[in-house]
């Protein structure tokens, strides 16, 4: 049986070997990270099948559960943890041939770390460590955006920056006044004496620790750093903020608001947050010129329609949420990666520049094609299933509130069509001015492109077990009862 | 005066807290921000020692003779602000760095100043 610490352990030791390694050689470390995500793919993958009949808790230097800080391997945090090994390993394939200039093996160094970051808090059982591989994600990502140096990449740092630290220090008081009240940092533990104290005086924290992952989260109002930092960061880093960054932000809360703090009286506040994010995401993107802006505040409404989903709380909707997070993180980083090229090849990145690249570089048109359709949610993509989920179980609510604000869901997702079509059409049915001759993206960045689309649509086409996978997890993350006796038993 | 004198750390935390959010919101320069949000960390572990503290306390040695175990100091938040002053250095080295780098691109400080980017 592989343990779940290697899964943190060996990406973290061979981040910190890629400086040493490219003394040697700077194509060996390049392929690092490539080799890091391979490990924890399989190693994720190994895990999934145990963690679904019984969770792993790794107890970290030998003392039983309230007093060690254990790692928690249950079906979210496994499945999380292939999403982001599978997300990792086809972006650091594809930064193998985007990224070739600047100081290469200190942006692998940071981009495992940054990867290592999101892995720990996945699986992590203690609310400070949760904490420190949030702060992980969070330094290696501010330092990744400002990584081309340019004017608009640093501006988009330092507000990053600013806003990220104040969350963190909210989140970090939140944890002190949790301490300071149970006198534990163990989840489970918390959530076991959850019950005991009056519900007024956890509000505090819960309202610091909600405020404080939700600038990571991107939810509205605490969002603006977002399109920013999105759109100035190289495409690989955008891929992997917007595929991974967020939701691993998105992830932290919702398990604070289920499992630590079963505080279901908030969840209809949440739900409402979602559909106002997702409106004000969809509408903000609908309005830009510059694709990537478009597609960063393209993230900032998906992330609200997973909020949605999630804060239902039903096991439908907590399934759909998850699947459509898994469908984000795909056709995301499909998009962002067919931008980055196409990008680099016209040298603007206004959508107007993008006319007639569908003859110029087809394969990448392709690849952007397939994934705005994914995203919009069309047969026979990823998207379809997840979307049709999340219908399904605000309708399977039955109270005229989630059918009132499922329509604005499904105003925003007509928005959403609207714009990625516009671009389709510059792409395909608009005459390019000036340059005719073919060009191609990098074979290697060709084939991190062909992987994502080929997962976008072969699950789209055949959702079953992933379905099964997100519905597992989505028992895990609502039943608070079984995550306390399985760590504390 | 009995409620400052028992809760003086906490007065004292959460006003470094505020201090270091006003800062951060009403300085216009980078650097005075950058000072706000170290005002901030500080504020934040100020707290985080306050919680486990006991005036008079001892340390918690359990091999000693004859110390028992209510008039200990909690260890548990000194070890997590170690780790929080650690992760609050590397921040604030990162963020003076990218201060650096901004001020050698647009020849400025100012954040009013610095907007190539807009909505």
């Amino acid at each position: 049986m592989v343990s779940p610490v290697l899964l943190i352990a060996v990406p973290l030791g061979l981040a910190f070997l890629v400086p040493l390694i490219s003394l040697v050689s700077r194509r060996a470390a390049m392929l690092v990270p490539v080799v890091a995500c391979l490990f924890n793919l399989v190693v994720a993958i190994t895990l999934m099948p145990g963690v679904l009949d019984q969770p792993v808790v790794e107890k970290i230097g030998g003392f039983p559960p309230p007093f060690c800080i254990n790692l928690y391997a249950g079906p979210v945090g496994v499945l999380f943890a292939a999403l982001i090994a599978l997300a990792g390993l086809g972006i650091a394939v594809y930064a193998m041939a985007y990224i070739r200039t600047g100081p290469v093996d200190r942006y692998h160094l940071l981009y495992l770390l940054l990867l290592v970051g999101a892995t720990g808090v996945v699986l992590t059982g203690d609310v400070f460590n949760l904490f420190v591989f949030f702060e992980i994600l969070c330094i290696s990502s501010y330092a990744l955006v400002a990584y081309m140096g340019n004017k608009s990449g640093l501006e988009a740092s330092v507000k990053y920056l600013i806003q990220g630290a104040v969350g963190s220090g909210l989140l970090l008081m939140g944890i002190g006044l949790l301490y300071g009240q149970f006198g534990t940092l163990n989840m489970a533990d918390i959530a076991n004496r959850m019950g005991s104290v009056n519900q007024v005086s956890v509000f505090v924290p819960l309202a610091l620790i909600i405020s404080g992952l939700g600038v990571e989260a991107a939810i509205f109002p605490l969002n603006a750093w977002l399109p920013d930092a999105h759109s100035s960061a190289p495409s690989s880093i955008s891929a992997i903020l917007s595929g991974i960054a967020i939701e691993v932000g998105l992830y932290a809360m919702v398990r604070m608001i289920f499992t630590v703090f079963g505080a279901t009286s908030i969840l209809m506040f949440m739900v409402f947050l979602g559909a106002l994010t997702l409106l004000l995401g969809e509408l903000c993107a609908f309005a830009q010129s510059n694709v990537k802006r478009m597609l960063a505040y393209s993230s900032i409404g998906q992330i609200g329609l997973i909020l949605f989903a999630l804060a239902m709380a039903t096991s439908y909707s907590v399934a759909g949420g998850l699947f459509q997070l898994l469908s984000h993180t795909l056709s995301k980083a499909l998009l962002f990666l067919a931008a980055g090229y196409m990008i680099y090849r016209s040298g603007s990145m206004e959508i107007s520049s993008l006319h007639g690249m569908g003859k110029r570089m087809p394969l990448t048109s392709l690849a952007f094609t397939i994934g705005a359709f994914s995203l919009v949610g069309l047969p026979p993509f990823v998207g379809f299933p997840s979307k049709f989920l999340i219908v399904r179980a605000a309708l399977a609510r039955q109270q005229s509130i989630f059918t009132i604000l499922l329509g604005f869901v499904l105003l925003g997702t007509l928005i959403e069509g609207a714009y990625f079509f516009r671009v389709v059409q510059a792409i395909y049915f608009k005459k390019g001015s000036g340059e005719t001759g073919r060009s191609y993206a990098p074979a290697v960045a060709l084939v991190s492109m062909f992987i994502f689309a080929a997962l976008i649509i072969f699950v789209g086409i055949y959702p079953q077990p992933v379905a099964d996978a997100v519905g597992s997890a989505a028992t895990e993350l609502l039943d608070r009862a079984e995550y306390v006796r399985s760590v504390l038993q | 005066m009995s409620f400052l004198e028992s809760y003086a750390y906490y007065v004292g935390a959460f006003g470094l807290i505020l201090i270091g959010l006003l800062v951060i919101l009403v300085k216009r320069n980078l650097i005075k921000i950058i000072i706000g949000l170290s005002i901030l960390d500080t504020g934040v572990n100020l707290f985080l020692i306050s919680v486990g503290y006991l005036a008079s306390g001892t340390a918690p040695i359990f091999s000693r003779e004859g110390i028992d175990s209510g008039s200990m100091v909690d260890p548990v938040p000194q070890a997590l602000v170690l780790t929080a002053i650690v992760i609050g250095v590397a921040v604030l080295a990162l963020a003076l760095g990218l201060a650096v780098r901004l001020y050698q691109n647009y020849g400025t400080l100012d954040m009013r100043k610095i907007k190539e980017l807009k909505w």
